[in-house]
């Protein structure tokens, strides 16, 4: 299958990782073979912690998450924040939330309510530290108060990008960073192909909610595959090359997942019992001008753009109820000044009703 | 003898009254001029002795002394030397002084007594107006340009010989024939039309605001989406200048010399290229060369390509976009010289061009942060409405319901007449114009359109100059739809409008 050539190289890279210390650097080490041999034997002798804020758990540490232990597994991991969730991951509800960094705005919309419904219902949401689907899962949890755990593919204490340093701040409070690489180290360029890994080995659902046709995007899906966890997919518009990935993985047999609720259903229930839906809605959108309201529904149905609203109500009707509408929060523009409709954030403002006595 | 004669100088875009007193006494033959005079003004002593011997007169063969007053400002160029043959006639004996001390002379001498053009007669004949003084001796060549200010009298001399007769009570000779037209003006069918443009009813909306408020504009688009098309349009439905604000325009091209044939009749549309300097876009005016800026008063500056423009050369114009004058500060003196202009620019949303068309766009994230990173958060703060422009839709491509420039024209003209009228009491024209009290008491929004804007500004969406300028372009819009009162449909719109600022996600599906 297409899928399998495309992931060769990266397949080489886990079996690299899966070897043990003295065969990998036999494997690697080159000329600097005995002086990192060395160097292994001095540090096997003490565990003392690089830096304050972060803990390091190695592989034989009683609360080193047991799911990951099947897998190749990381033999060090770094973590920073509320290390008690690692007693969650072992349990058996944990979702990995994988998709691309380049993801469009329905993407980040779909990736940031599967984090939110999921946190509202008590499970916990993996996903990796990198912008697109990774940090919108993440947002969404944080949104519903919830504690995710997040896999970074460079050390803690250096946050790439930086512009994800305030959501990594935020989840250190409320949630866990996880890393393979010691606190201080930077990136390195295998490190977030080696999170995908800790990610996937964590969680006993993968989904996967936009993905190029790449073996980039889908080599999460692959490894979900390769350790036998359950893999689900969001479909997309099939117009858009972000989700190609998705569909291939649906038409090889990935469950189809329209809502948080469907993620549920896959989760082994725990002792039987099944699992409540989410528990968060959205606010209800009663009280909604008639035409704000007809506004939002044509850009739900896909005329997103002013231009494509002034054919049915008027270019000045148009502009201004797109600005109202993205002032309630009930829309959100992207690059290109395309609409998309979303749900308002639950700390609403007051109702705002153009016509009534607000 | 005594003598004394009026004359200005030019200094940048500023005329500076010059008073030429000439001294004749005994001694040994000398001329000699004092008063910072440049080299230029030095060597009018041979022009002048020349001039005044072949145009038939005595030049007297004793000591005179030129003093050029005051005596702390630099006097530039040949200008004076009419006011200089003047006053040492009058010294002399041979011309009688009386009209001399209400009149001003401005000119340059050629050896055989003929009077040349100088520059910046407009400019002159303004202050001689407003120093009170009656009477304007000048060139032929510039004297039509001279008579565009009402209440002066204006006299067109050829010769030193002719100001000598004008000066004492004589007729001024006659005025030339008007130059032959520059080329005909353009038939009517090849001037930019709006609706040549193809399915833009946002950018063309963004265009009527834009001209009828007078705020700055930044479109943002695929290339080949009309953008530059839309700018240049833009002219096209702007009202023709008012007298002061031609006689402004004519008044800087005449100081650069240019050649000016009558007022100025259409608004100056500059479009520097992106390689332009700050001090090519600010600078002040030297020896015949202006700032972009200064050129662009009274019209439209557009910025195509805003994204490669250097990133001093944007930050440069901050201030004459916030203040409506630039600031020039140089070695020997500095100047702060008005200028009012409308900002149209255009840009790509990422380096490729094609964010937002959906599959076509090839950057990385971190390709479209960098790009967005160059345009300043000061520099968009200070454009009121960002437009996005996209390919318009097979179906828009039909010709009905495009605005054409007439009616847009129309419209610009009737929301600008209401803003003139409410704005008349605090000396302003233009809503853009309006700063913080201005705003209060002429932008009154209704309730709805209150906690709308309570809304934006609790949500942080808005800076407090944000918050001011989409005051103003909700004014504007009102005015367009002729509506007294700012409602709530109008602040959406300015919120629309004015488009978004920071980061945002990247694709569009």
């Amino acid at each position: 299958m297409a899928l399998e050539h495309q992931a060769r190289d990266r397949r080489r890279l886990i079996d690299l990782l899966s070897l043990e210390d003295g065969a990998l650097i036999a494997a690697l080490g080159g000329r600097r073979r005995k002086e990192l041999s060395g160097a292994i034997a001095d540090v096997r002798g003490d565990r003392r912690p690089r830096h304050a804020n972060a803990a390091e758990i190695c592989i034989h540490d009683p609360c080193y998450p047991s799911a990951l232990r099947g897998c190749v597994a990381p033999c060090m991991l770094s973590l920073a924040g509320r290390s008690e969730l690692l007693e969650a991951l072992s349990g058996a509800g944990v979702v990995a939330i994988l998709g691309s960094e380049r993801a469009s705005h329905y993407g980040v919309t779909v990736a940031r309510s599967l984090g939110r419904g999921l946190a509202a219902a008590g499970v916990c949401v993996v996903s990796a530290a990198r912008e697109g689907i990774g940090a919108a899962a993440q947002e969404g949890v944080l949104e519903a108060d919830g504690a995710g755990v997040t896999v970074c593919g460079d050390g803690l204490e250096v946050a790439t990008p930086r512009g994800l340093a305030p959501l990594r701040r935020r989840i250190a409070s409320r949630g866990c960073l996880l890393s393979e690489l010691p606190s201080d180290t930077g990136g390195r360029r295998w490190g977030p192909i080696a999170a995908q890994r800790t990610i996937v080995g964590l969680a006993s659902v993968a989904v996967v909610v936009e993905a190029c046709d790449t073996s980039a995007d889908l080599f999460g899906a692959h490894l979900t595959r390769r350790a036998g966890r359950v893999l689900a997919a969001v479909p997309g518009r099939i117009t858009s090359p972000l989700s190609r990935g998705c569909h291939a993985l649906l038409s090889d047999g990935a469950c189809l997942i329209g809502d948080a609720g469907d993620v549920l259903e896959l989760l082994p229930a725990p002792n039987g019992v099944s699992r409540p839906r989410p528990t968060w809605t959205p606010t209800p959108r009663t009280r909604l001008d008639p035409s704000l309201a007809g506004v939002l529904e044509r850009v739900a149905a896909g005329r997103d753009t002013p231009e494509e609203l002034a054919d049915e109500v008027g270019i000045s009707e148009a502009l201004s109820a797109l600005g109202e509408l993205e002032l309630l929060g009930l829309l959100i523009r992207g690059v290109g000044g395309h609409y998309l409709p979303r749900d308002p954030p639950p700390a609403a403002g007051p109702d705002f009703d153009r016509h009534g006595s607000g | 003898m005594l003598a004394r004669a009026h004359a200005f100088t030019i200094d940048g875009l500023h005329t500076r009254r010059i008073t030429v007193e000439v001294d004749i006494r005994a001694g040994l033959p000398a001329f000699t001029i004092v008063g910072l005079a440049d080299t230029a003004v030095r060597e009018a002593r041979e022009r002048i002795q020349a001039a005044i011997r072949n145009a038939g007169f005595d030049f007297p063969a004793r000591r005179i002394t030129a003093n050029l007053a005051p005596g702390d400002v630099p006097k530039a160029g040949p200008g004076l030397d009419l006011a200089l043959a003047c006053a040492v006639l009058a010294a002399s004996g041979q011309l009688d002084g009386a009209m001399l001390g209400r009149a001003v002379m401005l000119g340059e001498l050629s050896l055989d007594g003929r009077v040349r053009p100088s520059r910046g007669s407009l400019a002159v004949a303004e202050a001689t107006h407003r120093a009170g003084l009656e009477l304007l001796a000048l060139a032929s060549a510039s004297a039509r340009e001279a008579g565009l200010i009402d209440g002066l009298r204006v006299a067109p001399v050829e010769s030193l010989r002719s100001a000598v007769r004008v000066l004492e009570g004589g007729p001024p000779d006659p005025l030339p024939a008007p130059a032959a037209h520059p080329g005909a003006p353009r038939p009517a069918d090849r001037c930019p039309e709006l609706s040549d443009v193809i399915g833009q009813p946002g950018a063309v909306q963004a265009l009527v605001v834009a001209a009828a408020g007078g705020h700055n504009c930044l479109l943002s688009g695929a290339p080949g989406t009309g953008k530059t098309m839309l700018a240049q349009r833009l002219g096209s439905i702007l009202p023709p200048m008012s007298r002061r604000e031609a006689i402004e325009v004519t008044r800087i091209r005449g100081l650069l010399g240019t050649p000016v044939t009558g007022l100025a009749s259409e608004r100056p549309f500059r479009a520097p290229h992106h390689s332009i300097t700050a001090a090519g876009l600010i600078g002040g005016v030297r020896g015949g060369w202006a700032g972009e800026v200064l050129l662009a008063h009274n019209g439209v500056l557009f910025l195509d390509e805003l994204s490669e423009f250097s990133r001093p050369t944007l930050d440069a114009l901050r201030q004459p976009l916030e203040d409506g004058r630039v600031a020039v500060v140089r070695s020997r003196h500095s100047a702060v010289y008005p200028t009012r202009f409308m900002l149209m620019a255009a840009t790509n949303p990422c380096p490729c061009g094609y964010a937002g068309e959906g599959e076509d766009c090839s950057c990385s994230p971190g390709d479209v942060a960098r790009h967005e990173r160059r345009l300043s958060g000061p520099l968009l703060d200070r454009i009121d409405l960002l437009v996005e422009v996209r390919r318009p839709r097979v179906s828009s491509a039909s010709e009905e319901g495009r605005t054409t420039s007439a009616q847009a024209r129309e419209l610009v003209r009737e929301a600008r007449a209401r803003a003139a009228r409410r704005l008349k009491i605090d000396g302003l024209e233009l809503n853009a114009q309006m700063d913080a009290r201005a705003l209060r008491s002429h932008v009154h929004l209704d309730s709805r359109a209150e906690a709308l804007l309570g809304m934006a500004r609790e949500q942080g969406a808005l800076s407090c100059r944000g918050e001011a300028r989409v005051m103003s372009v909700a004014r504007t819009i009102a005015d367009v739809e002729a509506s007294a009162r700012v409602r709530a449909r109008d602040v959406g719109a300015a919120l629309t409008l004015r488009g978004r600022r920071g980061r945002a996600v990247r694709h569009a599906a």
